[in-house]
This record gives C-alpha cells, sequence and structure tokens, in this order.
C-alpha cells in the first residue's frame, strides 16, 4: 500500500467497496446504484465485494422473526379483484348503455368523498404521506415529516403486480394532484429519493424509502 | 456445492410458493439478526423484513448461485434495504444509535469462527491498523456512514474516507493473495 493516487480501476474497487459497506451518504449511494443498473462491469466489481466481505455475516446473531409471511403473501399474491360492473355493460345495447350512464351520472352527482386508498410511512411515522382517491383524482399529501434535502426530491410510483413502477409525479411542498382511475388493490405505492427534477429518464435511481400496497396489510 | 438456500431461491425464480415458504421459515431468523442490528428498533426491523422477502420473492430471478451463496445474496439484500432506510432518516438519528451500537454490539472478531473462510477473514482484518479494521467492521455490521465513522473516531470525513479505501484496497489484496 502506497500514499499515490488511485488508479480508475483502483478508485472503481474502492467505490464498489464503499457501496456494499454502505458507508456513502445518500446522494453518493444514489449515484453508485445508477451506475450498477448501467455499467455491467461495476456491477460485477460490487458482486465480487459482496462475496468478499461476506465472512463478516458471521457478526450477526440470529433472532427469531415473528411470523410475517401472511402479511408478506398478501402483498405478493393479492386475491382477484371483484369484477366490477363493466362485465354487465358488456351485454347491454349501446342505447340501454347511454340511458344507464345518464342515470349513473345522476346519481353521482354529489360531490364524490375523499377515500383514504394508501398510507405510506416509516414505522416510527416520522414520515408519513397520505393517498386519498375521490372522482377521478388522487391526491397525495404529506402528514408527517419534512420533504427531501435541498437537491433532492421525493418521488412518488405506482406499481402495478409484476409491472415496472410508473412515476405519478414529484413529492413537494404543496399535494400532489393527479388524475387517476381508482387504485386496484394489489396496486403498490413507492416513494423514492431521486436528484432535484425527479427520476431522469422515468426510470428510479434512488433509495425506495416508503412503500404501502392498496388493500394490504 | 451445497447450497440448500441457493436452491429454494432459485425454485422461487420459478414461483414456486412452498418454496417460498420454507425459505422464509428457514432464513427470516439470520435476516432478522440483521435488520434489527442495524436499524435498532424492532418494529422498524419487521416492516424491513416484510420488504426483505417482498424483493426476495421478486428479484429472485437475478440471484446467480455463480457469485456467491444463497444466503450471502440475501444478507445483501437486507442490508441494502436497512442502510437506504438508514441514510434517508434524518442525519441526529443515526447518532443516537452509537452509544447503544458501542455497549451492546457482540465484537465481530469475537464472533469469527477460527476455520475456513472466516478464520481467513479475521487473519487480513488483523494485517490492518486496528483503528480502521474496527471501522470496517462497524460500516458492514451496524450500517455506520462516513459521517458517523468520522465522529466516532474524531477525525475529519475525508481523512476516514481516505484510510477505509487504502484499508478495503488491502484487504481485497490480502484475501486474494
Amino acid at each position: 500500500m502506497t500514499d499515490a493516487p488511485f488508479t480508475p480501476r483502483e478508485e472503481d474497487e474502492a467505490l464498489a467497496a464503499e457501496y456494499v459497506l454502505g458507508v456513502l451518504n445518500l446522494a453518493q449511494r444514489a449515484e453508485a446504484e445508477a451506475r450498477l443498473k448501467r455499467d455491467p462491469a461495476f456491477a460485477a466489481l460490487v458482486a465480487e465485494w459482496e462475496d468478499r466481505l461476506s465472512g463478516l455475516n458471521e457478526g450477526f446473531a440470529e433472532t427469531p422473526a415473528p411470523n410475517l409471511l401472511p402479511q408478506i403473501e398478501a402483498r405478493l399474491f393479492p386475491k382477484p379483484v371483484r369484477r366490477r360492473r363493466g362485465g354487465v355493460l358488456g351485454w347491454l345495447g349501446g342505447a340501454t348503455v347511454a340511458a344507464v350512464l345518464a342515470l349513473a351520472s345522476i346519481a353521482t352527482f354529489a360531490p364524490p368523498r375523499p377515500e383514504l386508498v394508501a398510507t405510506l410511512a416509516t414505522a416510527d411515522n416520522r414520515l408519513a404521506y397520505a393517498v386519498t382517491h375521490f372522482g377521478e383524482t388522487l391526491q397525495v399529501t404529506r402528514v408527517a415529516g419534512v420533504p427531501a434535502v435541498a437537491g433532492q426530491v421525493h418521488e412518488l410510483w405506482i406499481i402495478a403486480p409484476d409491472a415496472a413502477p410508473v412515476s405519478l409525479g414529484l413529492l413537494e411542498d404543496r399535494p400532489l394532484l393527479v388524475t387517476y382511475p381508482t387504485p386496484p388493490a394489489g396496486y403498490t405505492f413507492a416513494v423514492t429519493v431521486e436528484p432535484e427534477g425527479g427520476a431522469p429518464n422515468g426510470v428510479a435511481t434512488g433509495p425506495v424509502i416508503l412503500t404501502a400496497t392498496v388493500g394490504g396489510a | 456445492m451445497d447450497d440448500p438456500v441457493a436452491a429454494l431461491i432459485a425454485k422461487c425464480a420459478a414461483q414456486d410458493r412452498a418454496a417460498f415458504r420454507a425459505l422464509y421459515r428457514d432464513t427470516s431468523a439470520k435476516l432478522m439478526g440483521v435488520l434489527l442490528r442495524m436499524l435498532k428498533e424492532r418494529a422498524e426491523a419487521e416492516d424491513a423484513l416484510q420488504e426483505v422477502y417482498t424483493r426476495v420473492w421478486l428479484r429472485a430471478g437475478r440471484y446467480d448461485p455463480a457469485k456467491g451463496r444463497g444466503m450471502t445474496w440475501l444478507i445483501a439484500v437486507a442490508r441494502n434495504l436497512a442502510i437506504d432506510r438508514l441514510r434517508a432518516r434524518p442525519e441526529a438519528r443515526s447518532d443516537d444509535g452509537l452509544d447503544r451500537v458501542q455497549d451492546n454490539a457482540p465484537r465481530a472478531e469475537t464472533r469469527l469462527v477460527a476455520q475456513g473462510e472466516a478464520r481467513r477473514m479475521a487473519d487480513c482484518f488483523a494485517t490492518l491498523d486496528p483503528d480502521r479494521a474496527e471501522a470496517v467492521r462497524g460500516a458492514y455490521l451496524n450500517g455506520l456512514s462516513y459521517a458517523d465513522l468520522a465522529a466516532r473516531h474524531a477525525v475529519p470525513l475525508n481523512t476516514m474516507r481516505t484510510w477505509l479505501r487504502r484499508s478495503l484496497l488491502k484487504l481485497k489484496e490480502c484475501l486474494e493473495a
């Protein structure tokens, strides 16, 4: 070992080790994670470090865990959603559909009431967002905690079962309003920390800090 | 190599729910140990454990047995989640856990069994300056950040980073020798 500056190869090795060790701050970590996704050579270095440091895993003592399988399975394998009235409309004639729709719109003329769809919160409730839905609008309001630090932003995602996350927008000082149908049970909301302006190219790059599944435990 | 955990992960990738349950039964105590040690709070560790197994099911197809043992991969998933949560906490949070870490955490070297890979690991750690070896272990096992380590060892953050980077490369050299 010398005090000479690191070669580019050593820089990459050191960064991979720092990432695995977990010592980087949030922004550096997000940067390393983004690189991990686009640079297979760097990903290979990270995998090597995970293996190299695995001898330290002996230091983690086993602690019996409660049986959380029911909650986990409810998240992963949601029960099929009950079919809506769409099936009934399918066999009605066009004119009848129009009449039914006209009636329906009269029946729902009263302003819709916001309904709590999900709560995204840390276990200690230091940071929490409430997701409510009314009419065709999803509203996400921060009910505890503070926005991301300067230069970063919380971004909201919705994830259909087995699908890639889709961004719904950035969570800043004001509540986020998005036009969105009623989110079906089994869909997951997630909040990530992204660079200012949101995830580049619509692909999440930062750590997931909160998740909640519609109709989940 | 005989690796029952790796076999269960491979079955999860093939959507085998019975294998997923067996995996939880056989590995949740270890992962709970990881999360509790790093996150310190039981409620948060249990919440994180649910998220870890959710990720394990969804990402099982990405596990490559050629790159490491099944348990190593599971622990990496758990540690990554714990570190993300620790780094997302407000600054003050990671400091107030420091004393408890110091008091309660069993020192890693006392737990390293004196054989095989772990023995090799212990030997290589012994070649490092004791302070720096302790910093590497503290980061790995307790999720300490550079800022935490710098405060703990009372050195500037950049100094800590230089020390640790050199130590990690030295460790690699030793482990591969």
